[in-house]
This record gives structure tokens, sequence and C-alpha cells, in this order.
């Protein structure tokens, strides 16, 4: 074993919450260690709606969680431009004016109020104000809507692409000396005199085992948090929730429609990226984190809530079923949907760990604010004197001088929608990425064309990354997600990554296969339509004549 | 007469155009039927890899060595006996003809299909595998690991990302115990020009079919061979005609046998072969209707294809599933041409019956991918005469017969029996269908 390398602060967990605190801690001029024991936004953060929504369904039981969402969405879209996109949302109204009930009547008040109340916050994220549409000004933005609405109210929001923002801060902590390790697992907490001294950890993927010295620890492991807790002698109490997503293969709708579930529950259909997006379930989970699925019900009760408003969505593409586990605040009582979204960092001194602290609650949407506050307590508990947090200022890798893609696109004899998709994942840094296709024209191969990933994307994001598994690429790029399943691309994005690797032919296939069926367990609740057929024709391949 | 054509009246209609319908085409053809063919278009035969994959010895060990395994016909009785739902077992009491029908259905593609010889080749695929096979194209069969002598040169066209030669290597390399020849990358200066880096398998294939393209890559061949050399093996882009003689002139200009692995998607010898089929269809005779049948009443009674109308004593369902479109799952798992419950399945519903097809998604799957899948081996329940059954196990029509991956029971896709099934099913529904309209016509006769 190598000899123990000392750290200010080891952080455990690379959602967003970790690598956020990471970044922050890095920063500040902290030796961090950030060690996941998977990819980086493999759990929650990765599993998110994908929007750093400024919470309005919050806003009745927690106004604070809203005004700290809205101002921190407006600090994300200044550090990471060009990963934000604006989804403007409608809230249909029910039923039409003139045979509404008082019931009715009274609703659609309490919604204007409502979404009213919410455009005071807008100037902080940076959104459009709402509008009142009529039914006819509805149909003509959402024709897909079903008869009978009373027009809706509109409502702004931002779209992100949440396992890159996760990413990016890893990145961003590396830029700024942290040791950033994934598929890397933290074994232990070493602990003196109800202290914590050190974490051992080990390499998943090579086996290695090491030491880390350090008097603070954050554990940001998310819905993996009480296992690990009970692991090393401490509690972490939360109420884990599993959320569960469908996607579309196309933009089903023109803009996001707030819908009710089957039990009142507010839910969405919205455009994201190249897709659409159902969401979500809000279910109390006890299970393992490490193995979880969506389940038939959950399907149905998404598609069921949906339906009541876009009845088109029962002929829809469906691609996939992602699911993950959300922690909240612990409370007994409360239904799922009425959990506090604010968050708690736990300190463990009473349990004789002191200086580990357990971040527990929380939403994407704040992860910088929380990661701010999580380096905060951190400075102060090492008893350094405060440094200012200036990670709401500084552009994450990629955010500063986004450049045009028509003009990227020309310049470098790519396709126009290729080029835009590339800028979106990686900002400036898409430069430097299509210099290699300049230098080898082969990787100007468009590997995915649902995705529109070019071969020099697999091999920028291979070296530049951290990309230690081929699975590790559904998250940099998308890889294989799609409606596609990875029929295109599988194969020669594991060949190119291979390459950047030195893996050889036996570790390609073992690569290929994870990430195959990483994919079949998110599809296989879904598989219905002509997804059906492509599934038949991917099973074809990569079962018959890959045998894999 | 209605502008957009007569009324067709035959014998046997048979529904889909890949192997099996082509089979059970050709085969009710040979029985002196008048037959007419409706496909919507090409289907999975157009988007196979090149490999006739009849069956392989479900018992044999990995390190059994391929002149110690059972022939192909051996196979499938070992598969009949060991997968009860599987359509060999089905016909168990045909299988003694499937070596019969394999002949016919590579005999009337023999353009484009290399004899079969009972036992099975073994051919490399893109991703390393060893794929055994009773037949395959005729530009594939130097590839046979079993046969092949010296050293097998793996071509690596430097130009292009698509293949990874090392990777199609290694099968070779890890099936060197099984008597697998030794095996060298040659790496080519071949498609080095921007335009053919960026193309496409179908444009590649285009651009070796140019006057002399195959001769200039058989002379940089000639270079490079590796001493020993006897085969060089190529991405599978070796013309899109099997007229262009690609291989061949590879062969001359090199002075070593040329052969191609199996492809994958796109597939540039399923394009091919979908042709090949097409030819043999329209030389037999068969009047080939471009259009898909729907809710139909069946034989007997007229249907209506792209706009024609067609009436036919028996008909051979041969629609595919679900890439053909035989079998489709919208919200439940049904059959569209005529509206015949989908009832067979393997794993964990192969007795649900009727139960089987409103059954959700994830309970048709299970999580680990290689296991059987209910969902994905869905289709008709046939008896041993090839009648699809209806929702109480009877012959749903004594005129009508199925054949190809429409019937269900097995993973047609990855289990490597599809075109033996397709083979074997289409000749005995063919011929069947033909001696029904023979022995017992309903339909007035003209002329």
């Amino acid at each position: 074993m190598p000899e123990p390398r000392r750290y200010d602060v080891v952080v455990l967990g690379g959602g967003a919450n970790g690598a956020g605190a990471a970044r922050d801690c890095a920063m500040r001029g902290l030796s961090v260690l950030l060690l996941e024991k998977r990819d980086l936004a493999s759990g929650a953060s990765g599993a998110s709606s994908g929007m750093i929504h400024g919470g309005i369904r919050y806003m009745l039981s927690d106004r604070r969680v809203t005004e700290l969402a809205c101002r921190d969405a407006g600090y994300i879209r200044r550090i990471a431009p060009h990963l934000v996109f604006r989804i403007p949302f409608l809230m249909p109204f029910a039923s039409r004016a003139e045979g509404a009930t008082l019931a009715e009547r009274a609703a659609w008040y309490a919604t204007e109020v409502y979404v009213g109340t919410y455009d005071l916050y807008q100037p902080l994220k940076g959104g459009k104000p709402s509008t009142r549409l009529s039914a006819e000004e509805t149909y003509a933005l959402e024709p897909s809507l079903r008869p009978g609405l009373g027009g809706a109210v509109t409502l702004d929001e931002w779209g992100i692409d949440g396992p890159r923002l996760c990413l990016l801060n890893a990145l961003s902590a590396e830029a700024h000396g942290a040791e950033v390790r994934t598929w890397t697992e933290a074994t232990a907490i070493d602990r003196h005199e109800g202290r914590v001294v050190g974490v051992r950890w080990r390499d998943a993927i090579t086996g290695e085992r090491g030491e880390a010295r350090t008097a603070a620890v954050v554990n940001a492991t998310g819905a993996w948090s009480p296992l690990w807790g009970r692991a090393n002698g401490v509690d972490v109490p939360m109420r884990p929730g599993k959320g569960v997503h469908l996607s579309l293969d196309r933009r089903f709708s023109n803009y996001g429609i707030i819908c009710k579930a089957v039990d009142g529950r507010q839910m969405f259909l919205m455009p994201h990226e190249d897709e659409s997006i159902i969401g979500t379930t809000d279910d109390d989970f006890y299970g393992d984190p490490d193995d979880l699925e969506a389940t038939s019900d959950e399907v149905a009760y998404l598609l069921e809530g949906v339906e009541s408003l876009v009845p088109s969505v029962r002929g829809a593409r469906l691609t996939r079923a992602w699911s993950g586990v959300r922690t909240t605040l612990y409370e007994y009582g409360p239904t799922e949907d009425a959990l506090s979204r604010e968050h708690q960092l736990i300190d463990h001194a009473h349990e004789g760990a002191a200086g580990l602290f357990s971040f527990v609650g929380g939403k994407l949407a704040s992860y910088r604010a929380q990661s701010e506050e999580i380096a905060d307590r951190v400075e102060g508990f090492l008893g350094l004197a405060p440094r200012p947090c200036k990670t709401h200022e500084e552009p994450l890798p990629g955010g500063e001088a986004v450049p045009d893609p028509r003009e990227l696109a020309e310049r470098h004899g790519v396709p126009e929608p290729v080029a835009r998709r590339i800028v979106f994942r990686h900002g400036s840094r898409a430069r430097d990425l299509l210099l290699l296709a300049d230098d080898d024209p082969r990787l100007k191969l468009v590997v995915c064309r649902d995705e529109g990933i070019l071969a020099a994307e697999v091999v920028f994001v291979a070296r530049h990354e951290r990309v230690r598994r081929l699975e590790d690429l559904r998250r940099r790029c998308r890889l294989a997600i799609a409606g596609c399943g990875g029929l295109d691309c599988a194969r020669v994005a594991a060949q190119l990554v291979a390459r950047e690797l030195d893996w050889d032919a036996d570790q390609l296939r073992a690569e290929l296969r994870e990430l195959l069926e990483a994919n079949w367990r998110e599809r296989r609740a879904v598989l219905d339509g002509w997804q059906l057929a492509e599934e038949e024709l991917l099973r074809a391949v990569h079962r018959g004549l890959g045998g894999l | 007469m209605p502008a957009d054509g007569a009324a067709i009246t035959c014998d046997v209609l048979v529904v889909g155009g890949g192997m099996a319908g082509a089979t059970a085409a050709l085969a009710a053809r040979d029985a002196g039927a008048r037959v007419a063919l409706a496909r919507r278009a090409p289907g999975s035969t157009g988007l196979s890899g090149g490999a006739v994959s009849v069956a392989h010895d479900p018992a044999a060990l990995p390190d059994a060595p391929f002149g110690g395994r059972a022939g192909v016909v051996e196979s499938a009785r070992r598969i009949a006996a060991t997968h009860p739902g599987h359509p060999y077992h089905v016909l168990r009491g045909s299988l003694d003809r499937l070596w019969t029908a394999v002949e016919f259905a590579t005999g009337q593609l023999s353009s484009i299909l290399a004899p079969p010889s009972g036992r099975n080749r073994w051919l490399l695929t893109p991703f390393g595998k060893v794929h055994p096979a009773a037949t395959c194209q005729r530009s594939m069969v130097a590839g046979d690991l079993a046969e092949a002598k010296g050293v097998l040169a793996v071509v690596a066209p430097r130009g292009h990302l698509w293949w990874d030669a090392g990777l199609v290597a290694s099968g070779a390399i890890r099936a060197r115990p099984l008597g697998a020849p030794e095996t060298r990358v040659v790496a080519l200066d071949l498609f080095l020009w921007e335009d053919a880096a960026l193309a496409r398998p179908v444009d590649l294939a285009r651009l070796l079919e140019a006057p002399g393209a195959a001769e200039e890559v058989g002379r940089m061949l000639a270079q490079r061979l590796p001493r020993g050399a006897t085969v060089a093996l190529f991405p599978p882009i070796l013309g899109l005609s099997p007229g262009a003689r690609v291989p061949e002139r590879v062969e001359g200009a090199a002075g070593v046998q040329v052969a191609e692995f199996l492809s994958d998607l796109p597939s540039v010898p399923g394009l091919r072969l979908q042709r090949a089929v097409d030819e043999r269809l329209a030389a037999s005779g068969v009047t080939v209707l471009a259009g898909e049948v729907h809710g139909a009443a069946g034989p007997g009674a007229p249907a209506r294809v792209g706009g024609r109308e067609v009436v036919a004593e028996s008909w051979v369902l041969a629609s595919g599933r679900f890439v053909g479109g035989g079998i489709a799952r919208r919200g439940e798992l049904l059959e569209p041409a005529l509206g015949l419950p989908v009832l067979a399945s393997e794993g964990a519903f192969a007795e649900a019956g009727a139960h089987l097809a409103a059954r959700p998604a994830a309970s048709l799957t299970v999580r680990d991918s290689r296991s059987p899948q209910p969902l994905l081996s869905a289709g008709l329940k046939v008896d041993a005469e090839l009648h699809p059954l209806d929702a109480d196990g009877r012959v749903a029509s004594p005129r009508l017969f199925a054949a190809g991956a429409v019937v269900g029971g097995h993973d047609q896709a990855s289990d490597g029996t599809g075109m033996g099934v397709a083979m074997l099913t289409g000749w005995l529904a063919g011929r069947s269908a033909a001696a029904v309209a023979r022995a017992r016509p309903v339909l007035p006769r003209r002329g």
C-alpha cells in the first residue's frame, strides 16, 4: 500500500453536492480528495429531472427553498451558460370558463396567485414572468392538449444536463488541485480519540487500496448514506424517496406541460434536449440503491398522469425508464410529496466522529449554495481563516466564451446539428474537441446520429473527462441511451475508448457488455411499438453476433 | 376494372418476403402452385449479417474443438430435445427433412450462398466472436476458421474507424485451441481520403465496385501480406452486388484467398441477400406485391394488398416478428395481419396462453438480458403442421400456415437458429399450402 497522503478534506460522493463541495473547497485553497464509488453523477444527480427549476412545487411548504433555488439557478446560468436551456411550461386550466364550478374558479385564481408569486422570484434566475393564456392561445401553442381546456398560465424554468454539471464541478476541482478518484469506494473511516483521522479506499477497477490522512470528511453519498453510516458506526437519518422518469424518443410537445397524476400529485411532460421527459414518481424507498429499476406500476402511473392532458402520449415511443433515490430530511408522518427539500449537514461529533459531516436533503438547483455551506463548515471546523466563495463567479470548464455552433460547423466541416450538440455539452472546450478532428479526419465520423456524437467527442471525453469505464460515456455524452440503444454506436465507441485507455479485446467486450446491460435494465419496462422492434435488432447484433 | 389493377386469384398467398416467406413461395412454386407474395418492405432478412445459422450444439463444451462438434442436423435434434417451446421441438417429427429444406433454400439462392456441407462453419464477427453457421455467403467461405490453413490476415483499413481488426482477430486467437489458424492484423492504406473516412458501409462497398478499385486493394494487400498468409479477411464491404466480383478481383490481384467477416448493422451482406431473394422470386414467376396485409379475413376471402385485391386458396403467414411487423406490441401483443392470438414464448410464461399478451413489459422481461426473455420470444403458437392455433388451442384455419419468426417460442434473433427455422418452416408451409390448394380448392377455377 502506498504511503498515506494528507488532505485537508476528503469528500465522499461524486454527485452534485460532493463534486460541488470538492470544487468549492479546492477553490479556497484546501487540499481535497474526492472519492466516488462508481462514476460521477451515477446516483440521484444523474437521475434528476435535469432542471434547475426554482422549485415552484415547494413554494407552499418551503418558500426559502424556492428563493435559494431561484437565486442559484441564476448563478448556474452564469457559470455554465452552454449547459442550460429555457423550458417554458404551461399549467393548463382543467375546464372552460362558462361551465366552471365555483371550486374550479377558485382553483384558477389560486393558480394565478401561485404562479404570480413565483414571478417575484423569476428575476433571480433570469426567467420570464408568467402569462395568462386564453384557450385559443393555449391550443395554438400546444395542439396536443386534450380538448375542453379553459386556458393556461405559463411558467419559465431552466433545463440542464445534470451528469455534465457534476462532471464540470469535478473537473474544476481538479484544475484547482483536487484529486478525483472515480470507481473508488471509501471502505472505512479511521478514528482516533473521537475524531476522524483518515479514510481508507479501494479502487473497484484495479483493486488498489490506499489511505488518506485527513481531519475532515464530508459524506455526500446521498441515498447510500444510511448504509455507509451504519458500516462506519454513525447514524444518518433520512427518508429516501425513489423517483422514476420516462424518456420519449423525440420532443413530444413544444412546451413543458404540468399535469396531475391520478392521486392529484403534480407531474410533468417536458421537452428536454432532443427528447421529452415524463416525471416523476415520489415514493418511499427502503431498498438497495445499487439495485434500482422502474416497475410496471410506476410506468403506468406516469403515463396515466400525462394522458389526462395529452392523450396522444399513449402512442409515443418510450426509450427508457430511469430512476434515482433522492434524500429528504427525516420526518415521520407527512406524505412523500410534502417532505421538505431543505437540507441539513449532520455533525457526527456526538457519535465519536468529530470531523465527519453528512449532507442530507437539498436539490440539484441549489447544489452550489449547498456546496458553499459545506465548504464554510469545513473551513470553520479546520479553524482556517474564512476565504470567500467564488463558485458563483468563476465559470465551470467550457463556460467562458461559448462559441457559435454554426461558425464551428463551418470551420471544421462537421454537420451543424452535431456542432450544436457538442457546443451544448462542451461549451468553449468544443474548440479543442474539434481540433482533434482536424488532425485526424476519421474522427469526424458521426458515431451516434441520435445524439450527434462525433468520434472525436468519444476520444476527447476518454482523454479529458475522467472516463474509466465505457458506461461512463452514458453520462459524458449520452452514448447509447437514446432510442437506438447503441445499435450503431456502442461497438464503435467501445473501440475508440479501448484505444485511449489501452484495453485489450477481452476488456473491451466486458465493458461493452456492462454498457448494454445497463441500457437493457432501463429499457425493459417500456418495450413497446417500434422500440421493441429496435430491441430485436439490438439483440440480434449484440447477443447473436456479439455473444455479449 | 379498378384503376390500380385487376384482382389476383392464386393458389397460395405468402405474407412476408424474408427468408421464410421466400422459401415458402419458392417451395409452393416448385410444387406447381400459382403463388403471390405480399410484402410491406424488406424485413430482418435484409438486415442479416451473412451467416445462415441453422443450429449449433447446445451441449457442446466451450473448449470442444471445431472438428469434434455435432453436425447441423444433429445439433437441431439436440435443441429439439432440450427446448420445449422451440419450433424444432414442435416440428421434431419433421426434423429429418431439415436438411432437405436447407439444401432447397440455399440451392435457390446459390448465386449468393455457398452450398452447406452438413457441419458448421466458424466465422468471425466484428465483435470478435466466432459464430457457427450451416453456410454463409460465398464471399465469406474462405474465412471459415475450421477450414483455413496457414495464417489468416485480418485486414485493417487505416482510413476508417468502423471496424477494429484487432477485436475481430481476438476471436480467432481465443479459438486457437479449437482449431482456428494463426492470425495477424494487416493495416492497409485504405479509405484515407476524407470522404471515404466518413462513408457508411454501403458507400464503402460501392467505392470498391468502381473499375480498378478492387485490383488496387489487391495490389496493396500483396505488398503487406505476412509470411505464410493464405487468407485475407476483410470487413463485409466487398461490393454491394455479387456481379461486381469484388472479392474475386481482389483475390486475382493479391494472389491469396479473400473473405469477408460477418456484418452487424448496417449490413451490406444483408442487402445483397435481400436482393438475391427478390431476383430469385421474380425469376421463379412468383407475383410480388408491395403492401401491408392488415385486418384480413384469411384464406379463401379477398384481401387488399397495396391497392390490389388478392384471393388465395391457402395462406402462409411469414411476416416476421417485431422488425418484420408480423408480431407487434401496442400496449399488448398482437398479430396485425389476421388478428391471431400471440400465445407462444419461452421462459416464465411459456404456458401462460391467452394471459401472455396483456402483461406489462416489465413482467415479460427479466433483469439479466442473457436469460430467456418471454417478450422477445413471443409469437404465434403452431401445431406440428404449422397451423397457427387460436386461444382455445384449436387450428385457426386448415388453409392457413405460419413460417419463420412469426412463430414464437424461441429467441430467433439471437439463438442461432433463425435462418434454419425460416428455411424449415418456410419449406414445409409452402409445400403444405400448395398441397391444400391442389387437393381441396374452394375458389372458382379459371382457364
